[in-house]
């Protein structure tokens, strides 16, 4: 298949959301393309050794994101629909603004665990929650 | 209305004596799902096993094995043929063959897996004409598990699975059991290794002391437990910072860690209500949740 | 399966003692058909009185040896999660070994004497078929309460020594005190066929003692019942 999934399960995220952005990165790199098919459930729940349901949530999750087209009986398919594709391109131009962020915070001295909590931190406790969902 | 879960105990209780090994349990495991029973040595986590298999009878409470009274022995004999188990002594008879004991053990069960068996026999490298008493002990928990996991059961109850097995027969062991749980049989385990439960485990059970302290979707944990480290300008009371979900707050001068199984939102708008300087919030591995947890009880 | 396992349990036991019974049977009579003239009838059936005793020791040695194991024996080695995790009850479990313990220990009953005829009629002093039968009955009839005994013992005493230990044990205080107060009663006497022999021909003679024999075998069921009672109240 040529793609490595590899899910840490001791970081605290859950898996499922960890394998999500796996093969989102994938499709964004484009290593996954529009109508490749990913392993079976079975087949790569044994391969990374992790629970059926993990996949099944993945799976499920991604398709009602529209980035999966689940094919009762064939597999799953990946779907990078217009949409998702611009999406795609947000989220790149956002990976180089955390990139170039990141490298800065590191020249002030922060450690990466530091930058990781600080961005929990954030995350959990916006300033303006409301309007950036309305920004949406 | 049927049931979606394979057991369901209320207030089940055990006592030996003046010691209580089990106490009021309430658990239920629900169906399709790898549920693991996290606990300390002697925390009721065999004496539980132990009851929902008709071996050991309860002080008080009952319980529903796949929908059946374990109080029924009738009932509970019946329904054993359709779970498999293993204890945590891995229990083969030592005067029988390799071959002799997957004979015995199959002729019980009609959802024995003949093919599987013989997969698994070659996996483990398991010399079918030789005595259990001189097999090694690696090959014996093998032989044992293998028993369980060459059928077709409804449920698999297993208990500290991987004691016994080097690194390549856990690895092994997980990547059967992950395939099993995608055949659809409901998995329940009781183990002490943390790292294995989060790999494969849906829900966790933590039993401290007989009791039940923790009963939940290993991902919700993942995603509702933090540790919240807080920096004051002053020195605060910690029960000013105490609300629901709060489970440990440990200070040291201005400068307080607290353990939180839920709301950590809540407790970051509180902290900065008090006018924390700095908040630091850290996920928590399952190994550090089950810590806390069982310190704290 | 379950009757393989109890076979395989007590193959040893079995076959080691059925040795030792067909041994003793053989060699006895050979020396005392050796030891006597052929004419001197009396002699060897006072012999054969004699030897009945000693067979009666071993066979009591024998059962008590195979009443042993079981559920709670298991439970001291740790198998018996796995016997008791089995789709089968208790009940059955026990039923089992009980079973096999009841064939082999008919066995064990049968070949002695069994030996004794044939090696008597080689010797040219064939003992009456009869005599044989008489005997036989009274010792597997008669006997089965010791098996009974041996398995309510292991049903309650967990150490792999202590259990026959115990076992025979309470088979010598029951045959001391029954002879000291119950003489009537005492299992000992009525299975040696002290109660049946007559002291001038050394004959087992006059009716077999039915009723006798009837409430020796009630008691052993009586035993039997309390151990599947115990066994099934237990935690394992």
């Amino acid at each position: 298949m040529g793609l490595f999934f590899k899910l840490n399960p001791t970081t605290g995220q859950p898996l499922y959301l960890q394998l999500m952005q796996q093969i989102r990165h994938a499709t964004e790199t484009g290593a996954l393309r529009d109508g490749d098919q990913l392993p079976g459930i079975r087949t790569l729940a044994e391969e990374l050794v992790v629970s059926p349901n993990t996949v099944v949530k993945a799976y499920c999750e991604l398709q009602h994101q529209g980035l999966l087209d689940l094919r009762h009986g064939s597999g799953a398919f990946v779907c990078v629909r217009r949409r998702t594709r611009s999406l795609a391109a947000d989220v790149q131009t956002a990976r180089r603004r955390l990139r170039n962020l990141i490298d800065e915070l590191r020249e002030d001295g922060l450690r990466d665990e530091e930058i990781e909590r600080a961005f929990e931190a954030e995350l959990l406790h916006p300033a303006y929650p409301a309007e950036i969902a309305r920004k949406r | 209305m049927i049931d979606t879960h394979v057991i369901r105990t209320r207030d089940l209780a055990k006592s030996y004596g003046s010691a209580t090994a089990v106490r009021d349990l309430n658990l239920s495991v629900g169906k399709n799902r790898v549920t693991a029973f996290l606990g300390q040595n002697g925390a009721g986590k065999s004496t539980t096993i132990k009851m929902l298999l008709g071996m050991v009878r309860p002080s008080g409470g009952e319980a529903l094995l796949l929908g059946k009274n374990i109080a029924d022995a009738k009932g509970n004999c019946e329904v054993r043929r359709r779970v498999a188990y293993v204890a945590e002594n891995k229990p083969l008879y030592g005067y029988m063959t390799v071959e002799q004991t997957v004979s015995f053990a199959s002729s019980f069960y009609p959802d024995w897996q003949t093919d599987l068996a013989s997969h698994l026999l070659n996996q483990y490298k398991l010399p079918s004409q030789q005595k259990v008493n001189t097999l090694s002990k690696g090959m014996r928990t093998k032989l044992a598990l293998l028993l369980a996991l060459a059928r077709r059961p409804e449920l698999l109850i297993l208990d500290e699975p991987s004691e016994g097995l080097d690194p390549v027969g856990i690895e092994q062991l997980l990547s059967m059991l992950v395939a099993r749980a995608a055949d659809g049989i409901t998995i329940f385990f009781s183990s002490h290794q943390i790292a294995e439960v989060e790999r494969i485990a849906d829900h966790v059970c933590i039993l401290d002391n007989g009791r039940l302290l923790v009963d939940a979707s290993l991902d919700l944990l993942r995603q509702s437990y933090r540790r919240i480290n807080l920096s004051f300008t002053s020195v605060i009371s910690e029960r000013q910072l105490r609300i629901a979900g709060v489970q440990k707050i440990r200070t040291d001068g201005r400068r307080m860690s607290i353990f939180a199984s839920q709301n950590a939102d809540a407790v970051i708008a509180r902290a900065r209500d008090l006018g924390v300087v700095s908040v630091d919030v850290a996920r928590l591995g399952l190994r550090e949740i089950f810590l806390e947890t069982v310190l704290e009880n | 399966m379950l009757y393989y396992k109890a076979w395989l349990e007590t193959r040893s036991r079995f076959l080691t003692c059925l040795t030792v019974l067909a041994l003793f049977s053989a060699v006895f009579t050979h020396h005392a058909q050796g030891f006597l003239h052929p004419e001197w009838k009396t002699d060897f059936y006072r012999l054969l009185f004699i030897a009945h005793e000693y067979v009666i020791i071993l066979w009591i040695l024998s059962v008590v040896l195979l009443g042993m194991g079981g559920l709670v024996r298991e439970h001291a080695t740790g198998t018996s999660s796995l016997s008791l995790s089995l789709p089968v009850s208790r009940a059955h479990l026990l039923g089992v070994r009980i079973a096999v313990g009841i064939i082999e220990a008919i066995a064990l009953g049968v070949l002695p004497w069994a030996t004794i005829f044939l090696v008597s009629y080689t010797g040219g002093m064939p003992i009456l078929f009869p005599q044989v039968a008489f005997y036989t009955a009274l010792l597997v009839g008669g006997g089965m309460a010791y098996f009974a005994l041996a398995i309510l013992v292991s049903s309650l005493v967990e150490g792999e020594y202590t259990a026959p230990a115990v076992a025979i044990g309470l088979v010598f205080l029951a045959t001391i005190a029954f002879d000291a107060w119950l003489r009537r009663f005492n299992l000992w006497r009525l299975i040696t066929g002290s109660f049946s022999v007559d002291r001038t021909t050394y004959l087992l003679a006059g009716h077999f003692p039915w009723l006798a024999v009837l409430a020796s075998l009630c008691a052993a069921a009586l035993m039997l019942l309390a151990s599947v009672r115990i066994i099934q109240r237990r935690d394992f």
